[in-house]
């Protein structure tokens, strides 16, 4: 009896997550192919494997491969508001951002230690390109 | 392996504490029976949020940043509110006891029974599906197939295991204090453990851009007591203390705290037979 109801319960919250567009599928909706973009943080770097990106949803594949628990975030052209963070990486985890973004300059931060500015570097998401 | 352990510990305590005082509050009124509905909230949060967690990292959909800032952020919130409601509504039936005919008591235990469930529920699942994410990360980092490593996921277990052994020990503690000053020692800390949540709550969802202010830093200590260390860990887990704290999440503390407290003071030390009233509590009410 329990199984069935935890069952409908789960498959309904995960259907109104859905409808309600408070997830996204990983598939890049963004023509340009770049949907997912891979970032390896480490005590003193931040490196993503493309600096920049169509707009659509993008996947922001994060991996620590330093010694601290490690923060990223993507920051909007004023480097103050925060467009999307995921954190709680621990040393040797990959974890996923899924972001919105529109056309525009952004800023990336890694923050190993969990304070501070971050490494920070510029990011950009273009058009998609019509053909 | 030892960040791991910390987040793990963190998390864990951070979804245990209010549980631990409630359950030592309905232990201390003689309301043992109703710990059952405690665990029935703590059980439906974790199936739920693994459920959920699993659902996220390995189905084909993830949730967005926007999303899950929300989620955790409400939550936060309605686990303060059902929290204070409970302090208050267990206050005054520890004091009111002895008068009460048993009868009444039994229906407000009744009430107050389905309230446990939602409470345990919250305090629990609130960041439930934050802490799930970090989980299955770790165990995607031991089962991957390319650099595989068990460390992590070891660390996280061993974190969550120790805030678990943690909150008995707090719990044996809590039980320990003199009855007639039990009920306000453990109401306090319950408020100020609230107003850490509460905190918590509006920090998420200044992140999630419902609520501004997020780069307007009331104090910012994270020199002194830096989250990745032990005592920052510790600090954040019991009393959500963030080193970094918004003029929002500091305003909004203390306009919760503050008043709450004073008003629980009073209630609690309400004149002449108030105290007594503590005092003479059945410890086994077989109801």
């Amino acid at each position: 009896m329990k199984t069935p109801l935890f069952a409908l319960a789960c498959s309904a919250f995960a259907l109104t997550l859905s409808a309600c567009g408070l997830t996204e599928t990983t598939t890049p909706v963004s023509s340009g192919g770049n949907g997912e973009i891979s970032v390896s943080s480490t005590s003193d770097a931040c490196t993503l494997s493309a600096t920049e990106a169509s707009s659509g949803t993008l996947t922001f594949r994060v991996k620590n491969e330093g010694t601290e628990a490690t923060e990223f975030y993507l920051y909007a052209s004023d480097g103050l508001r925060t467009v999307g963070e995921v954190e709680n990486i621990g040393p040797g985890l990959t974890r996923d951002l899924v972001v919105q973004v529109i056309a525009g300059d952004y800023v990336t931060a890694c923050k190993p230690g969990m304070v501070g500015q971050g490494i920070r570097n510029t990011f950009t998401v273009t058009e998609p390109v019509s053909p | 392996m030892f960040a791991n352990y910390l987040i793990g510990l963190r998390e864990g305590l951070e979804a245990s504490l209010m549980v631990v005082i409630l359950s030592a509050y309905l232990v201390r009124s003689g309301r043992r029976a109703l710990l059952s509905r405690v665990w029935v909230g703590v059980a439906g949060a974790v199936v739920v949020s693994l459920a959920l967690g699993a659902l996220l990292t390995w189905g084909p959909r993830r949730l967005t940043f926007h999303s899950q800032e929300a989620i955790g952020g409400i939550l936060s919130i309605a686990a303060v509110a059902f929290v204070t409601w409970m302090v208050f509504w267990m206050a005054s039936h520890a004091r009111g006891l002895s008068a009460e005919l048993r009868g009444r008591l039994d229906v407000a235990a009744e009430a107050g029974g389905l309230g446990l469930v939602i409470v345990a529920f919250l305090a629990v699942g609130r960041e439930g599906l934050e802490t799930a994410l970090f989980l299955w990360a770790a165990t995607q980092a031991a089962a991957g197939s390319a650099g595989s490593t068990v460390a992590p996921l070891i660390g996280a277990l061993l974190g969550i295991l120790t805030s678990v052994a943690m909150g008995f020990a707090f719990y044996k503690g809590f039980l320990r204090i003199n009855l007639s000053k039990f009920f306000t020692w453990t109401g306090v800390i319950l408020i100020i453990v609230a107003g850490g949540v509460l905190a918590y709550g509006v920090h998420d969802l200044q992140e999630a851009g419902i609520l501004p202010g997020l780069n307007n830093l009331a104090f910012d200590v994270s020199a002194a007591i830096p989250p990745s260390s032990w005592y920052g860990t510790l600090l954040k887990g019991v009393f959500n203390f963030s080193p970094a704290t918004t003029w929002l999440e500091a305003i909004i503390w203390t306009l919760y705290v503050v008043p709450t407290l004073i008003l629980f003071v009073r209630h609690i030390h309400r004149p002449a037979s108030a105290s007594a009233g503590v005092a003479r509590v059945p410890s086994p009410a077989t109801a």
